[in-house]
């Protein structure tokens, strides 16, 4: 998992063209608003890094909901969905 | 001095009927025209509800070897100038020009060919005639005969209104005499896919204004008006439908896609076009909303409304559900709605309404009813925060 969280702290870095470096990103931040700062532009992003780089598609808002709660919450998302 | 503007015919078509009367009779059962998709072979989306038509548009518009948008498009203002003038006046037509909003046009050709490409290594180039969004306006002007301006307008979920908002402009300033106004979009992987991506699909189908709202409803279609002045319309006997009274455009300059969440913009557009209009919020007898049933679209307008029009606010629904969000020609279709509505002399409901967000407190219409009214105002929201206000005043006709 840890290696995971990594992983995504460096895409959401790299994809999203943040301003700060992966250590400096809070695992448990929420990733909008005052947390991370992501807007609903991001979110594009999100889904499109989630199918391209985990093979995971997200379709709609509740599925989108569970997953972008956090950088760990991306993590678990995708650990489950792998495990399913 | 600025001359009148007046609307002497209307074209429509979309999932909600492929004529004006139809589509007044799905606003007055209520019935909504959204089915599962079943365009573009795309496995995510099959099945969600859309606004797509049936109809089979190639037979409809004669046009066997072109595109969706484009026979759309035209299939629209045939019907518009049809009304307009019942005996054809090649004269008065020639010297017409056209103005459409195109958001994507040809583009699932364009699609097509790529996908063809890649995994055939097929190379059709006839395909990507219908790339550039300007081509439904040509497909009009050649259909029809029109030698004036051909222009196309492309600001997202505005462009429609924005279309008609710069041919009226021609006619008030004296520079055209009749436009062709309107807009066309029709469905692409790239509309599916971003919204999609977005997360702005509503899985069950648009519920503007609802608290449990999650997003639009994608759809396609075609509106066009005839603008004309009112001089030229009454000197040659023309059904006058309505007058087109005011119409604004403002732009949030706030961000890519969301809209400024305290509606400045949209308040700005709406006292624009009421200053121009001459008319006070309280003439206002019905907003049609633009309501696209997104989170963010749903507040921001609520705000607006409530910024100009607070306690005497007249009644609001969002057509959306009856037709989906059929970007590009949304506001067209919206103007004509609000024609249909004066001529009809009633509103529209908001369908696909259960509970009310308490957070968008506005005078939301929830059935069809007769009403008298006389000014209608139409409010359409681009991406970037491009916000259009269109006021029409009951004609003559």
């Amino acid at each position: 998992m840890e290696d995971l969280i990594k992983e995504i702290k460096q895409r959401l870095v790299d994809n999203l063209q943040l301003d700060r470096s992966p250590q400096e990103i809070d695992t448990d931040a929420p990733l909008f608003d005052e947390g991370l700062g992501l807007d609903s532009l991001d979110v594009l992003e999100l889904v499109v890094m989630l199918d391209r780089d985990y093979g995971i598609e997200i379709v709609n808002m509740d599925e989108g909901k569970k997953a972008f709660v956090s950088v760990r919450g991306i993590a678990e998302y995708i650990t489950a969905k792998k495990a399913s | 001095m600025k001359r009148e503007v007046v609307v002497t015919g209307v074209g429509i078509v979309s999932a909600a009927g492929i004529s004006p009367e139809e589509t007044w009779n799905s606003l007055k059962e209520g019935k909504s025209g959204l089915t599962p998709f079943s365009l573009l072979s795309s496995p995510k989306y099959t099945g969600v509800p859309a606004g797509q038509v049936s109809a089979d548009l190639a037979a409809l518009s004669g046009l066997e070897q072109s595109c969706r948008p484009d026979q759309l498009a035209v299939i629209a203002a045939r019907q518009a100038l049809k009304e307009s003038f019942p005996n054809a006046d090649s004269r008065v037509m020639e010297k017409a020009g056209v103005i459409l909003g195109a958001c994507v046009g040809g583009m699932s050709q364009s699609e097509f060919f790529l996908q063809q490409l890649l995994l055939e290594g097929v190379t059709d180039t006839d395909l990507l005639r219908f790339h550039e969004c300007a081509c439904a306006a040509e497909a009009v002007a050649e259909d029809l005969g029109l030698f004036g301006p051909c222009e196309t307008i492309s600001t997202a979920c505005s462009s429609g209104s924005n279309a008609i908002f710069l041919a009226a402009d021609m006619i008030a300033s004296g520079e055209s005499d009749m436009m062709l106004a309107g807009g066309i979009d029709s469905f692409s992987r790239l509309t599916l896919n971003g919204f999609g991506s977005l997360l702005l699909i509503d899985p069950q189908g648009c519920r503007p204004f609802d608290e449990q709202r999650k997003g639009i409803s994608l759809g396609e279609g075609a509106a066009v008006l005839v603008l004309e002045s009112a001089e030229t319309a009454r000197r040659r006997n023309a059904p006058i439908l309505a007058t087109l009274s005011g119409w604004a455009n403002t732009c949030d300059a706030h961000h890519a896609t969301a809209p400024a969440p305290d509606g400045d913009g949209i308040a700005r557009a709406i006292h624009s076009a009421l200053g121009q209009s001459g008319l006070s919020p309280k003439d206002i007898h019905y907003i049609n909303a633009h309501g696209t049933a997104t989170i963010e679209n749903d507040r921001a307008e609520s705000s607006a409304i409530n910024l100009v029009f607070g306690d005497g606010m007249p009644p609001v629904s969002s057509t959306k559900r009856v037709f989906g969000h059929t970007f590009a020609a949304a506001g067209a279709i919206e103007a004509v709605v609000c024609v249909l509505a004066l001529k009809n002399r009633a509103i529209p409901a908001n369908a696909g309404l259960d509970q009310l967000d308490p957070s968008c407190p506005v005078r939301i219409q929830r059935n069809f009813e007769n009403s008298d009214i006389s000014n209608v105002m139409s409010l359409s929201l681009g991406f970037g925060g491009n916000n259009n206000c269109l006021i029409m005043t009951r004609g003559e006709a």
